[in-house]
């Protein structure tokens, strides 16, 4: 046997429809006893139909864009080869990359201090010829010189963008990143400090310059 | 409706975009109406609406069958507000203490023919979250005790319970805004 109680709690379930089997029963029962118990259900079903009549502005197809937008990217878990000409690469690509290139470069040094650590003679002299032309083409830098600015690079930076501004400014990547992301850069001869810091700090994908 | 929505679910764990479409079209308006009632801002839950069909590509796959997927969603939702609101730190509001209260059914039948809207929007927001969460379920998407105890983590006692003191709350506010005259 329900209580009023049980019953009252029931009532909205009645004003929506979802209420079936002895419950049902159990309540169309009352209200036909009820006159009290009508009229709240009269009123809750009032309730629920201006409820369900307020028009209410959704995101919709900007959302959708938004979302299908972020799958994607979230979904780049195994990227695309690069084609030869393709520079377009994520910053945390790019660090990932520069890293490596670090360790190749700091191993292929320290083999190269190791006197016939069990290395064949013609293996000491491609490690020494590998290299030099690893320095000359700039992973030297990025173990760390003199930096005339620090930067931040925003996380969505492509190598593209980044080689892009670093010409404009007139700068190279001396060393970086840190563990927090920090690049040094370097004025080149034909840069100037002043301009350079301007057009570093209007860029978009500088998320901190010093 | 709902087997519709589990073949979506089906594709979805599989990694197809399109279905992952079909269902935001299917269900982007209810849930979002539903985060919009709970947080009472319209930009975070356009953020709140994307982190859950974020979350519903994501895990796709973990979804057991064993519920209505709507069901499933709503629950994703109440719980990322929930997240928001512990952020804002305002988990428990207040109810509104109304000096002229009148819960006779007759001055409720005479506010559901008045100016239904505005008092109806003002009383849920007195109502506490868990209340207001548990009667906007109830009315905007017509759920059963049963639905929203699953979407709320909670036993089907709970939500009676909520229901019952949620709708006496709202019926009071609603009385004492005619009585009053609240236009």
């Amino acid at each position: 046997m329900m209580t009023r109680d049980d019953l009252n709690a029931l009532l909205p379930f009645h004003a929506n429809g979802t209420l079936e089997g002895a419950e049902l029963a159990a309540v169309d029962a009352a209200l036909q006893t009820d006159a009290d118990l009508r009229a709240e259900l009269a009123a809750l079903q009032a309730i629920r139909a201006t409820m369900q009549s307020e028009e209410m502005q959704s995101p919709g197809d900007l959302g959708l864009a938004r979302l299908l937008r972020d799958v994607e990217a979230e979904s780049a878990i195994v990227p695309a080869p690069v084609a030869a000409n393709d520079n377009v690469v994520p910053i945390a690509r790019l660090r990932i990359w520069q890293i490596a290139a670090a360790v190749v470069l700091a191993v292929g040094l320290g083999l190269n201090m190791l006197p016939d650590a069990g290395r064949a003679p013609e293996m000491e002299s491609a490690m020494s010829e590998d290299a030099a032309p690893a320095a000359e083409q700039g992973f030297a830098l990025a173990s760390g010189g003199s930096a005339d600015f620090t930067v931040i690079f925003a996380p969505d930076a492509t190598e593209a963008a980044i080689r892009a501004l670093l010409l404009e400014a007139g700068v190279e990547i001396t060393g970086g990143p840190s563990a927090l992301g920090l690049y040094g850069l370097g004025l080149l001869e034909s840069g100037r400090d002043d301009a350079a810091r301007s057009i570093l700090a209007a860029s978009e994908i500088i998320d901190d310059l010093q | 409706m709902d087997s519709d929505h589990k073949f979506l679910m089906t594709r979805i764990a599989g990694g197809d975009k399109q279905a992952l479409a079909a269902l935001y079209r299917a269900l982007e308006r209810p849930v979002y109406r539903f985060i919009v009632s709970r947080l009472n801002d319209p930009h975070e839950a356009n953020d709140i609406l994307h982190e859950v069909f974020m979350d519903v590509w994501r895990s796709a796959d973990r979804f057991e069958g064993r519920s209505k997927v709507q069901t499933w969603i709503f629950g994703i939702a109440y719980r990322k507000s929930i997240d928001v609101m512990r952020k804002r730190g305002r988990m428990d509001l207040t109810d509104e203490s109304f000096d002229m209260v009148d819960d006779s059914p007759d001055a409720v039948t005479c506010l559901a023919a008045g100016q239904e809207a505005d008092h109806v929007r003002h009383c849920l927001e007195t109502l506490k979250d868990d209340h207001k969460s548990a009667i906007t379920l109830a009315f905007y998407q017509d759920m059963t005790y049963g639905e929203i105890a699953e979407v709320a983590g909670v036993p089907e006692g709970t939500i009676k319970t909520r229901i019952f003191h949620a709708k006496k709350l709202l019926l009071r506010c609603l009385s004492g805004r005619v009585e009053r005259g609240v236009a």
